[in-house]
């Protein structure tokens, strides 16, 4: 047994100490700022062949070179990402997030990049509509801790009257796999995700859409803590007025209407109070 | 392209993935090991005063009573507000330390199942409890603990796919950038992510067996 004890022990011992070498990230000014994404949102962020894509990905990679800093991506479950940023381990929050009144309380927003509507998916073969397949004791599928999870909340399962019951996933590809499946009669996604899948085929069908016009945005840590928001707005704007924004979105989402930016600017979100970081002409009275 | 083209294509970052498990599971498992093999011996042969054995018993219970994915929220952002933590490094820290208390436990039913007699024989042949610990009970605790661990190797490889849900890209988080990309064939992406944690957890109990068969005792085999 002496044997174990001489080969084994100092291994182990050995490679603790090297692990706890490497266990600490060290910060210095120069390093590139932290990008969070969820990489399994197309057409937001996605990773095909080991790399990165998507709008997020390549609009926020224009952005960088406009504003002249550095970035890293860093890819983290979509229930993950608002608390990293909230707790300061990611320094910018690129998906297709939805600027919520709640969400605003605990991250900055930049300027609205993209308008979304919300509509219900529901199976080809199905003839249901958008009152029937929302009602009745449907079990209706959700991201979880997504925007139209909260609205759905809010405005449907809350209101008491409709009987309807929340599914809700670790994202939207397995949702509407699942409502394949039957488990779950209809989808309520955004309008862009939608069109997504639709495009690639999947046996589904939009039965109607539900108007909300959620703005799109980036998020960076409550208080800018870093100082990039100004830059952030800035680059967002320039993408747009040099049309590299309208190429990148086609080239993702082939033949969609593109919003103006800056786009609808909720009053419940601070930094939209005029004037707006780094565009200080624009912002709510 | 079809998913099987997908997936060979992509194969080399399914490994990468299978890599980063690895890693994690080796790492975790030595912190285990080592923090665990003393935890136990300090639980059995330390002093008895409650300001020791106390703080131990409250480790372990703790470890081994909290979910794993709570644990490695708590160390990802509980921690980063002292020290600026890389997720890879909560989820070492965190498994880690709970494999610690798992393993602890293993060794200690494995230090139990020998008879005490043989200690109090030692020590009456004038060795020190150390001396007794190493070349008497050891040997033959060794043995016995190499079959339950097997059990926490294979639980923990199986543990090391959660680390996803702080960033840590491993082998589900790889399938998942498949299923979202191709927008579905979630089955058959998972049989191959399957295969692959089968293939790993049968190769380490295979060594693990062959290794508890190394050391058998001539005439003790089971």
């Amino acid at each position: 047994m002496n044997r174990i004890k001489a080969s084994l022990l100092p291994a182990a011992l050995m490679g603790t100490i090297a692990i706890g070498s490497g266990l600490a990230t060290t910060a210095f000014a120069q390093d590139p700022y932290t990008v969070g994404v969820e990489a399994s949102f197309p057409p937001w962020a996605y990773v095909e062949a080991g790399e990165f894509k998507g709008i997020a990905i390549d609009a926020m990679e224009a952005i960088a070179e406009e504003a002249g800093i550095e970035i890293e991506f860093q890819d983290m479950p979509f229930p993950s990402l608002i608390p990293a940023l909230a707790a300061e381990k990611i320094d910018v929050l690129a998906t297709g997030l939805t600027v919520t009144e709640e969400r605003s309380e605990n991250i900055d927003f930049t300027i609205p990049w993209w308008e979304t509507n919300d509509v219900v998916l529901v199976p080809e073969d199905s003839d249901l509509n958008v009152f029937t397949a929302v009602c009745c004791g449907a079990r209706v599928g959700v991201q979880g801790g997504s925007s139209q999870q909260a609205w759905m909340e809010e405005n449907v399962v809350n209101s008491g009257d409709i009987d309807v019951e929340l599914a809700k996933y670790d994202n939207y590809v397995t949702a509407v796999d699942d409502m394949a499946i039957g488990r779950i009669s209809s989808v309520i996604v955004d309008d862009t995700s939608a069109q997504e899948y639709i495009n690639a085929g999947k046996p589904v069908k939009m039965a109607g859409k539900i108007f909300i016009r959620a703005p799109l945005a980036l998020a960076v840590s409550k208080g800018d803590p870093q100082e990039i928001l100004g830059d952030l707005n800035q680059g967002i704007l320039a993408i747009y007025e040099s049309g590299e924004w309208g190429k990148i979105v086609e080239k993702y989402i082939p033949g969609v209407t593109v919003p103006a930016i800056p786009g609808h600017m909720p009053d419940f979100v601070d930094t939209y109070q005029k004037p707006v970081a780094g565009l200080p002409e624009l912002g709510n009275e | 392209m079809d998913i099987y083209d997908v997936l060979l294509r992509d194969f080399p970052f399914l490994l990468k993935g299978l890599g980063v498990a690895i890693v994690l599971l080796v790492a975790l498992l030595m912190i285990g090991f080592v923090l665990g093999l003393g935890i136990c011996l300090v639980q059995l042969y330390g002093p008895r005063s409650r300001l020791v054995q106390w703080p131990l018993m409250l480790y372990e219970r703790i470890f081994r009573g909290v979910p794993i994915i709570i644990m490695l929220f708590i160390f990802f952002y509980g921690i980063s507000g002292v020290w600026d933590i890389s997720a890879f490094g909560a989820a070492v820290l965190a498994m880690g330390l709970r494999s610690a208390a798992y393993q602890s436990q293993i060794f200690r039913s494995a230090f139990q199942s020998v008879p005490t007699g043989q200690m109090m024989a030692a020590r009456a042949m004038g060795m020190s409890k150390i001396k007794a610990i190493r070349h008497i009970v050891f040997p033959q605790a060794g043995r016995h603990a190499i079959g339950p661990w097997t059990n926490e190797f294979s639980s923990q490889i199986k543990e090391t796919s959660l680390a996803y849900v702080i960033g840590v890209v491993e082998l589900t988080r790889q399938a998942h950038y498949i299923i979202t990309s191709t927008q579905g064939n979630v089955l058959t992406v998972f049989a191959v992510v399957a295969l692959l944690y089968f293939i790993l957890n049968r190769a380490g109990n295979s060594l693990l067996y062959a290794f508890e068969r190394k050391l058998a005792v001539p005439g003790f085999e089971k």
